[in-house]
Parts: structure tokens; sequence; C-alpha cells
């Protein structure tokens, strides 16, 4: 365990990159706890020793800072940004760009936040921040093109990170708030590419960016609080979205082999994670067939809007080795492909077009001939169509999905 | 525990120590001085009476002061004598404190000293500092607090690899320096903060990778080629741990443990087993079922295997790349299959039907239906694992009838050579792989392979810029060769 907190000792002054810096946390836990930290948690953290003088962190002369701010918005931001006319459209009365209420209003992220000017009338307590966040949360259900919604909560859930790291909060409180907040970050990422807008892109790697950085903050929060022998109820889920998120391996930052050393064993074994594993091995190997199957069979609603855009290189992949490894005289039946690959069968010969791959039609039905060309244009992750997967289980919990 | 000591032994003691001390200075002597500090060596009991004696004597700052030879080095002693003590004393935190101020106040010194007499002190310095930081922090653990001290010694050793990276003869002690900090940053895993130090070594004009001590050289090229296997770099992994393994000396049985720890798994992933014999003797037992599994054509033996000793897999961080081997487990039961159909019927041995790998499969526990055994055959021969094609309405895999299940990379198997460490080897691979370079300042081992001869290496050590080449042609030694590289052949 020392390796994680090992790396976390970075100075409390740098507050600007709220959400990664939940660095000194550790050092604060006797001071800082909400009161409803676990009771069967033993707090092994509580006993400071105040004799050991050479060694007291930096951090620990810095007394905690505790927001007074009860509303969403502080007052002078709200008044500053009237008069600005800098309103977004959720935060307008009546839709009038210069009036807000603090109903409406909601603190907004800034980058260049400098500690020493910060004041406790301008930071929310952490009973507000829930109330913001559970504000924000609920605006998903607009009506409102998702682009705008999803610009509005990102902004100003990155705030409410902010706030938190400047506090110093590390309860349970702030572990259900960041849980929420990647959920929030992955439906995003799930629906953002959909939306259609030309510079999608960018959007999407902003929120990508945002996502890894919480889920990061999480597990760290996770590790602070960690006790002997119990595990948070979620826990095993948000490492297994971890995984997935790093499928592919050519990803710039740690290998999994090295992250997978670091995670306690009990949750390696969970069931979620044991689920993340298998569907990696088969990516891995290049088994489309359990990779789809597995997929559709046990994934949950938010493991299966990380795995989605692997999907169609999965599919990609699979028409390849049909096309490569089939035999010539015996085309590939699409119906069968289509099962095997839970497509519809006019999607899959829609993708075998997007692939530059030929089809031909025999009395039965449509069939995907075999060249052992290898030079087909394979679709890349996220810059093709991607075809539904033909699933009445997605389907319904896709329905279903309940209050983030 | 401390023997009752009088002052006046206490007085002796510590007046000795400082003689001994300043005549090492004055005589540049730099053994000697790298032995007065060697604090956390428990086989120094000259020390650990050094350290009695001055819990006993209480005042030992007076002598230095007073001690004409040394109080000049007083930057130095005071805090070295404060960590002795506090190190006698189980204060590591104490003891760490102290020795990071002597430390940098012997820099400061070391830095003014014309030649290197004073490396192999300055080394045992960052020796030290590493361990006497580890020791620190597992007592703040212990008390509750943020153990931090184990990455302020990486910013430390950063401070002196800065010092040794000059033009001077001092620069042969950075690799030493790198692989302290390799080692604290690999506890700590903050394993990428690795490739700042490892860009300094390798694309820097200054060194010369030759010049160092093998002794670093093997460590370096240790935890390098651990960071290719975390990376999947299985060329350059390779490359490395073997380079590591010749180099290691057969006596340090421990070390070349650690090496075949890694190697194994990357030689497994190009197709390259090791015998049993290799896996007792190193005990390394975790590696035999997988071994058989992969002989054998056993899937479930795979996995049993990688779950039984899951745990160790992952923390060493190799279990991926033995769950990776499933494929050629595949085609390994594929090709027992072909085998067993050719010796009953040789004409048509080579279709086999997708059926027979289903109840080949079922026959070792494995419940897959046509199917998914038809998506792996698919595989298998994208992947050019197996050569042919597969029928989907007859339900078949028709194989190629010349060389069906090349080698891995593709190459054609050459004969068999018996290597080094015991190895079963075609020597092909081992060829490609190792004739692949990855670093600049490095000397190439480039083997050379012409299609007049195809050699069967049986001797792979590389000694500086040349090689000893034994040829064999049917198990007979053909000819022996010395082949001399020019310096820095870099690809």
């Amino acid at each position: 365990m020392a390796d994680r907190r090992g790396q976390q000792q970075r100075h409390m002054i740098a507050r600007n990159n709220s959400s990664s810096s939940y660095s000194s946390f550790k050092s604060h836990k006797p001071s800082n706890r909400n009161t409803n930290a676990k009771n069967t948690h033993t707090n092994k953290f509580a006993t400071v020793n105040p004799d050991n003088n050479d060694n007291i962190d930096d951090h620990q002369d810095i007394p905690n800072l505790v927001g007074t701010c009860p509303f969403m918005c502080p007052v002078e931001e709200r008044a500053r940004r009237e008069r600005l006319r800098d309103l977004a459209v959720f935060e307008r009365l009546h839709g009038n760009p210069a009036k807000t209420s603090s109903t409406l209003a909601v603190k907004k992220f800034c980058r260049t936040i400098s500690t020493n000017n910060v004041q406790a009338s301008d930071v929310r307590p952490v009973s507000v921040l829930e109330d913001t966040l559970n504000y924000l949360l609920n605006l998903l259900k607009s009506d409102c093109h998702f682009e705008v919604v999803h610009d509005f909560i990102f902004d100003r859930t990155r705030s409410i990170r902010q706030d938190l790291t400047m506090q110093n909060v590390t309860s349970d409180q702030a572990i259900h708030m960041y849980e929420r907040m990647v959920k929030f970050h992955i439906i995003s990422h799930h629906r953002l590419p959909k939306c259609g807008s030309p510079n999608i892109a960018s959007i999407c790697h902003l929120n990508m960016e945002q996502l890894t950085k919480a889920l990061t903050s999480l597990f760290n929060l996770y590790e602070a609080n960690r006790a002997p022998h119990s595990i948070y109820k979620d826990e095993a889920e948000f490492h297994s979205y971890y995984v997935l998120l790093h499928l592919c391996s050519d990803n710039q930052g740690e290998s999994l082999s090295l992250w997978f050393r670091r995670v306690p064993f009990v949750i390696m074994k969970s069931k979620e994670m044991c689920f993340a594993r298998r569907i990696l091995r088969y990516f891995r190997l290049g088994n489309y067939k359990q990779f789809i199957y597995t997929t559709e069979a046990e994934a949950s609603y938010l493991q299966y809007c990380i795995i989605e855009p692997y999907i169609s290189e999965v599919r990609a992949l699979a028409l390849s080795c049909v096309n490569y490894g089939g035999y010539k005289l015996q085309p590939y039946p699409l119906t069968h492909l289509s099962n095997l690959l839970m497509m519809q069968e006019s999607d899959l010969e829609s993708l075998c077009v997007d692939c530059g791959l030929q089809t031909s039609t025999d009395g039965i039905g449509k069939a995907l001939l075999s060249t052992k060309l290898t030079n087909t244009c394979n679709p890349k992750r996220g810059y093709h169509k991607y075809y539904e997967l033909v699933s009445e289980r997605l389907e319904r919990l896709s329905a279903e999905l309940s209050e983030l | 525990m401390a023997a009752y000591m009088s002052m006046g032994e206490a007085h002796r003691r510590i007046t000795e120590y400082l003689n001994r001390f300043s005549d090492a200075v004055s005589s540049q002597d730099g053994k000697s001085l790298s032995r007065l500090l060697s604090i956390s060596s428990s086989s120094s009991s000259s020390l650990q009476f050094l350290a009695d004696a001055l819990n006993t004597f209480q005042d030992a700052n007076r002598i230095i002061r007073q001690s004409e030879k040394c109080s000049q080095y007083a930057d130095i002693l005071v805090p070295v004598f404060r960590a002795l003590q506090s190190y006698r004393l189980r204060n590591l935190v104490e003891s760490y404190l102290a020795f990071e101020k002597a430390a940098n106040a012997f820099i400061q010194e070391f830095r003014n000293w014309e030649s290197a007499w004073a490396l192999e002190a300055l080394c045992v310095i960052a020796y030290e500092i590493r361990i006497l930081a580890e020791r620190a922090d597992k007592e703040l653990a212990s008390i509750g607090k943020t153990p931090e001290k184990l990455k302020g010694a990486g910013s430390f050793l950063m401070k002196v690899f800065g010092v040794l990276a000059g033009k001077g003869p001092k620069r042969v002690g950075a690799l030493y320096v790198t692989c302290q900090l390799f080692k604290i940053y690999f506890k700590l895993g903050t394993v990428h903060l690795c490739r700042s130090v490892i860009r300094s070594i390798e694309t820097a004009r200054i060194f010369e990778f030759e010049e160092f001590p093998v002794r670093d050289k093997v460590t370096y090229m240790y935890y390098t080629g651990r960071l290719e296997v975390y990376n999947e770099n299985f060329p350059a992994a390779d490359h490395k741990l073997s380079y590591a393994l010749t180099h290691c000396s057969p006596l340090k049985e421990a070390n070349i443990r650690m090496i075949l720890k890694y190697l194994i798994p990357v030689k497994l992933s190009i197709g390259i087993l090791p015998r049993n014999l290799l896996l007792d003797k190193y005990n390394l037992t975790e590696y035999n079922n997988v071994v058989l599994a992969l002989k054998r054509g056993d899937l479930r033996l795979l996995r049993h295997a990688l779950e039984e000793h899951e745990d160790r897999f992952l923390r060493s961080g190799v279990y991926l790349v033995l769950e990776k081997l499933e494929l050629q487990v595949y085609q390994r039961l594929i090709k027992k299959i072909y085998i067993i159909q050719k010796q009953k019927d040789p004409n048509k041995a080579h279709q086999i039907k997708l059926e027979v790998i289903v109840k080949a499969l079922k026959w070792f526990e494995m419940d897959m239906d046509v199917d998914e055994v038809e998506c792996i055959v698919s595989i298998l021969i994208y992947k050019n694992l197996m050569k042919g094609y597969f029928a989907h309405k007859s339900k078949v895999v028709v194989l190629s009838k010349q060389d069906p299940f090349p080698k891995l990379n593709g190459k054609p198997i050459l004969k068999k050579a018996s290597i080094l460490w015991g190895y079963v080897a075609a020597s092909a691979d081992l060829l490609s792989t190792l004739s692949l370079t990855n670093s600049i300042s490095l000397v190439q081992g480039q083997i050379p392979y012409t299609h007049q001869w195809k050699p069967a290496i049986t001797d792979l050590r590389y000694i500086s810029f040349e090689r000893v080449i034994q040829v064999k042609k049917k198990n007979q030694v053909h000819e022996t060769r010395v082949q001399r590289l020019p310096m820095n052949n870099a690809k």
C-alpha cells in the first residue's frame, strides 16, 4: 500500500488542478472527517503523534477550509455574472440573459484560483454541494439538446469537485458524489458521439479527460478510507470501468499490468472485475464471438456504454477474419454472421460496404465473399457508424437507467 | 544490546573513527571511507560500537569541533553521528533525516574533489539513503502517518545523478544511482518516473554504456527489461533481459531467478519453452503447469495454472502476458489433432472437422460450441498461427499442405540448438529477437544470418565488442568465428 500513498504528497497550495489533487488528504484525516464515517472503520490515522516534530508535513500547518456559502452559487459571483450577462441557458430567469436567481445560478469552475484569496463564503459546504449535484444531475431529464446539457453539467460538476478538494473532504459523502459524477461522464461518453455536432471530437476528448481525473480521485478516496476487510459497495464496479476504458493497449498512460499490481486482490476477484477481465482477454485475443456475446449477456448498462466503441472494431475484425480465412467457394451467409455479431442483417450489409468487402446473393440469401484481400478498409474506433447491438436485455437496461 | 561502556572507552572510539575518517580523506582511500558510512549494515560491528559510544558520551560534537583534522568536515560528521545514534536507538525517521543532511554536505565536498576517488563512498551513500528511507517509511506507516521519505530519497538521488552527469571520470557512477532510483520508483509504484532517467542514460552523449561496471549494467537491463514486459514490447524485453541473464554472474542465483521470472513469460510468448530442469533449479515452479499446458494444448490446465498463482502473477505483472498464451495453446491442440489424423490417414489429415475440435476441447473439459471454435480457427489463420482456410458450410478447416503451423513470427523452424541455461529453442526465433535493437548507445548483438548456412547458436556470451560464435551443422561444430563489431553499431 505504501506505493499508492507515496505518490500523493503534493503541496496543498497547488489547488488549481482541483479534481486530481487529492494528494495530501491522508495527513488531514483526523481533523477533517465528516461525521458519517463508517463506525467499523478502525481509524488508524487518528493517532497523530504531536511529538514527532521533525516530519510534520507542511500541510498540517494550514487549517482546513470549511465553506459557508449556503447557495449553489456564491452571492458575489451571481451578482457579477448578472452584470456581465455571463449566464448559461439553465441559469436565466424567464430566459432573461441578465437575470438569475439563487435557485438557478450554479457556481462556475474557475481555472485560476489562488488559495490565499479564497474566502469561506465563496466555498460551498458538503451538504450544499450534494444538493447542487442533485439539482445538476436532474437536468439530464430536460428536453434540451444533449450537448448543451452536457456542457453545463460538465463545467458545474467540475466546480463541485474543486470545492471538495479545497475543503479536503474525504468522507463517504465525497465518495458517493464522485461516483455519481463519474457515471455522468460515462453517460456523456456514450451519448455525445451521437449528437452529430461538428466539433464533437474535442468535446469527447475533454469529457474523457475529466472522466479519468474523477475516476483517479475516486480511487484515491477509496484508498484513503480503506478499512481492513471491506470494500465499498460499488468499488468493484468502478474498477471494472477503469479496465474497460483501457482495453486497447496503445494508451499512453500506465499499462494495465502495472495498475493491476496495486489493486487489492479482493477487488480483482469480484464479479464485476472478473467480467471486465474476461472482456479484456477476449478483446486482446481477438475472440470476437465471445466478446460480443458476453457483453450482451452480462454487461451492466454503464459497462456497455464504455465497451460500445470497441464493438465496431471487433465486428470489423470478424469480417476481416472471414474475408481472409474463409473458403472462397463457400461465401459466409450474412444471416448467420449477423446473429453472431448481434446486429440487424441490413446493418451488416452496410458494414460490409463500409469495410469495402463484397457480398453476393444466392438462392438462400446474401453472403460475404472471401477474397483474401488484406487491404480492406478497417473502420477505426470512433470514426465509423455504429450499428446497434441487437439486445433486448440492454434495451431494457437503458430504459431502466435509474437516477444517477 | 549495548554493553556498558566507560566514558574513556567511548571517547577513544569516537576519536578513532574521526581519525580514520580524516585519514581516508587525506589519502583518498575510497574504500575505507565507504566502510565508515555504511550505517544500516548490520555486519559492521565497529559502527555499532561507535553508536553505543556516541550514546554514552553524548557530546561528540565538541570532539569534532576540537579536532584539527576533522572540524572542516563537521557538516558531514555531526549528522552522521546523529544518524548512527538514532539508528542504534531504532529512531528510523530521525536517522534518515540526519543522514540526508550528512549526504547533502558530502555532495558539496564531493563536487570539489577532482578525481573520482570517492565514488565508491558516494554509491554507499546512495544505497544508504534508499535503505534508511524505506525503513523510515515503515516506521511512519506503523504509527499511522503518511510515508513520504522514500519519495524524498528519490528527489535526493536525482540531485546526485545530476552531480555525476558530467564529462569527468565521476560519470561512471551514474548507472549505479540510476539503479537505486529504479528500485525506489518500482517500490513506490511511480514507475513512469523511470522514463526521464532512462532517457538521460540512453541519449546523453557523455555516457558510454559499455564503460559502466557490469554489475550496474545487469541491474539496469533487468529493470528496463521489466518495463518492456509491462508495455508488452517482447522483442525489446527479450533483448534486455537476455543481456542481463548472460552478463549476470552464475553464482548470483537469486538474481538469476529474478531475471528468469520475467524472461520466461517473454520467451513463452515467442514460442520458446524452458526445460523443467531450469524451472526446478531456480524454484520457478509456478511456470511448470503453464509450460505443460503449452506442450499439451491443454487450455484448462493453462487457466488453472493462472488461477493457482493468480496473486503472484498479478503482483509481478506478468499475468496478462501469460493469459495471451491461449492462442498458442489452441494452436498446439489443433496441431495434435492434425498429427493424430496424419497417422490414421495421411491423405485426409489436413482436413479437420470443427466438430472434432469441439470434441477435443470437451475432453479437456472446455465447453465451446461450433461457432466459437470457428471463431478461434479464423483468428488463428488471421494471425498466421495456422495456414489454410475454413469452410463455413462444410464446418471444416482445411490446412495448407506445407507448413500448416508456422512458428511464431512466421519464421521457419530451424534445427534445434541447446542454448545457455537449458532452453529448448528454435534458433531462428532467438536470432530474430536478439538482433532487434532498441537503444542508441548499446553495442548491438547482430547475428549474421545468410542463406548459405543455417547456424545453430550454442554460445551467446557477448564480450564487449566481439562475439564468439560456434556454428554447427548437423550437430558438429562447423566453424568458430570471432566477430568484431564497431562501437555504436546502432540501427
